[in-house]
């Protein structure tokens, strides 16, 4: 009786989400591939030309220079982010006293936008008007100082600094969660023991944490593959394309050079690519489930 | 919660955990304690250096923007980083809300953000009940469907999302910015909800309709009340996310009245790199970013506590 009942509100109580759904992820999502598929003309018609998209992309000096900056981005970025935000973590799970202050400081520029972030630290970069180098002669490291955007050297290491700034504390947060569900006597013991806070720190809980670390490392490729908003605002892919990334490149080849169907091969072969790596990160940290 | 960056908010990027059943429940045993400080130990000394000169420097961003707001033109290009500026220049901040349309911008931003994360939220409670609750042969595959948003980048699909909204006319439309931003909100919130929904008890049900109420009404007068928690925490991170949205707004909004907040102000910046007007664009910028910081400071709990029931369940 009941079951058949709720049987009925099935279809009804799904369908809004599932249009909405259809609509503006999973059609637009079939379509790329299918505009990949193709080739647009100026005049905006469209043949069919099979995989000639995928295997102009990899001829393509442009293409290949984005992807590899992606890489990198992914790389610096996952560098310049867990090593802090393990430590901060780390940090935040001893009780410390303001601990909720250090927290606000910690995750408040998550909650700002992409677009206030960049700008601030646009000009926090500047050379001149900025504040970074300013402060550098301040403290004697004059020799330091950049013109961290505008040298391909710098920019794209800059704007990732930038966009781990902005989020570090998402992960922060999660990392905190995942120290504080660790087993309190299983630490305590190993203070009986005589063993050191660092110590504690890297044999127990990150072992520990195994699973959580590999969740967020997938979350990071996931993250900086699409990374689009900071570069965007800050560089726009310069300069001489240092900070190109695909989704920058994308997002030109398709409004500035109107080739929807290059831009959409791009963005199925970005799809992919984090598909497998996803994969293999998977497999490669993948341990047995501790039992705790 | 940005686009990519507000992409951070998609949690699960593994979707094995999905498909299981969540495991039970652990209490984290800490809790009782929490409240109290430890006692001091040397080694805390590094963690307060560590925390203390990340305060700092975040906070001296601020102050530095504040500063500049404060400042004229002039005063920003003739003076040092640090000097203060000479007087309270308010004006500034009547200058962007009114001239540079930080006003509009503002108003837009409330709407279309409000008005997403309603509709994200009605429609993804609504649906995530029969998924969480009734079983059916294609369940599972629905909310694989629903959830496989957590795991591919969005922003690929964005050419024929333009065509698309070109086609309805909803392109340059705040109802098409929208519309776009809910759904860009469905995964994580039908991710979230029947989690939260699995963890009620399913007497509720069999108690209702042996009451004699409709499926329906069980939903509305007996499970819904129940999920305060979960849809508050759902609410403020697609708000906050909707907020913050970037790149859908520049794709799909072109008119300067129908900007919202990120794109407004991206399209300040752009314009003070060609003029002269720097002071405006940060009083923008605190005009942004102070409500939210305070908005912030009050939920902080709730927050970061949404942040985590999606990503780690239990």
């Amino acid at each position: 009786m009941l079951r058949k009942a709720q049987r009925r509100i099935i279809v009804p109580f799904l369908l809004p989400a599932f249009v909405l759904l259809a609509l503006f992820f999973l059609y637009p999502l079939a379509r790329t591939v299918d505009l990949s598929l193709n080739e647009f003309s100026r005049t905006g018609s469209m043949t069919f030309v099979g995989t000639d998209q995928y295997e102009r992309l990899v001829g393509d000096p442009d293409f290949m220079n984005a992807l590899k900056n992606t890489f990198l981005l992914t790389i610096i970025g996952a560098l310049m982010l867990f090593p802090p935000a393990v430590t901060i973590a780390w940090a935040l799970s001893h009780r410390l006293r303001g601990e909720r202050f250090f927290r606000f400081f910690v995750f408040a520029p998550v909650v700002l936008s992409v677009a206030v972030v960049s700008i601030m630290w646009k000009f926090l970069y500047h050379p001149t008007l900025g504040l970074i180098n300013p402060a550098l002669k301040e403290v004697g490291l004059g020799a330091l100082a950049k013109t961290w955007l505008g040298d391909p050297a710098t920019a794209l290491a800059a704007v990732t600094f930038v966009s781990v700034w902005h989020g570090i504390g998402i992960w922060v947060v999660l990392l905190c969660a995942g120290f504080e569900r660790l087993p309190s006597d299983v630490l305590e013991a190993a203070r009986i023991d005589g063993a050191g806070e660092v110590r504690i720190l890297f044999s127990i809980m990150l072992p520990m944490l195994a699973d959580l670390l590999r969740m967020l490392l997938v979350l990071w490729v996931v993250q900086s593959f699409q990374a689009f908003a900071f570069i965007y605002i800050m560089t726009g892919g310069g300069p001489f394309g240092s900070t190109d990334t695909v989704g920058t490149l994308m997002y030109r080849v398709a409004f500035d050079q109107a080739d929807f169907g290059y831009a959409a091969a791009m963005g199925a072969v970005l799809v992919v690519l984090m598909l497998v790596i996803a994969k293999i990160l998977n497999k490669v940290m993948k341990r047995d489930e501790l039992q705790y | 919660m940005t686009n990519s960056s507000t992409d951070v908010l998609q949690p699960a990027a593994d979707p094995r955990p999905l498909a299981a059943e969540p495991p039970p429940i652990r209490r984290p045993r800490r809790r009782r304690t929490k409240e109290r400080p430890a006692p001091f130990r040397t080694y805390h000394l590094f963690f307060y250096l560590l925390l203390g000169s990340i305060v700092v420097s975040t906070a001296s961003a601020f102050a530095w923007v504040f500063n500049v707001s404060m400042k004229t033109n002039r005063e920003f290009l003739g003076t040092s980083p640090w000097e203060l500026a000479e007087g309270w220049r308010w004006e500034n901040y009547a200058n962007a809300w009114n001239g540079a349309n930080i006003g509009a911008y503002f108003g837009n931003s409330l709407f279309v953000s409000i008005t997403a994360t309603v509709l994200g939220v009605v429609v993804s409670v609504v649906a995530a009940y029969p998924l969480a609750r009734v079983q059916f042969r294609f369940n599972g595959v629905v909310l694989a469907v629903f959830l496989m948003g957590l795991m591919i980048p969005w922003m690929v699909t964005f050419a024929p999302l333009y065509n698309l909204m070109q086609g309805f006319g909803l392109l340059d439309s705040r109802i098409g910015l929208i519309l776009v931003y809910a759904t860009y909100n469905l995964p994580f919130n039908v991710f979230v909800l029947t989690g939260f929904m699995r963890t009620l008890p399913y007497e509720l049900e069999e108690a209702a309709a042996i009451d004699g109420a409709s499926p329906t009404r069980t939903f509305v007068s007996v499970i819904l009340p129940l999920m305060g928690p979960g849809v508050a925490s759902v609410a403020i991170i697609s708000f906050l996310q909707n907020w913050n949205e970037f790149f859908y707004a520049l794709l799909l909004i072109h008119t300067p009245e129908k900007m919202t907040l990120p794109l407004g102000l991206f399209q300040l910046g752009q314009a003070a790199n060609y003029g002269t007007n720097w002071v405006t664009l940060f009083a923008g910028m605190m005009m942004t970013v102070a409500p939210v910081l305070i908005a912030f400071a009050l939920l902080q709990k709730q927050i970061t506590k949404g942040l985590t029931v999606g990503a780690l369940k239990g």
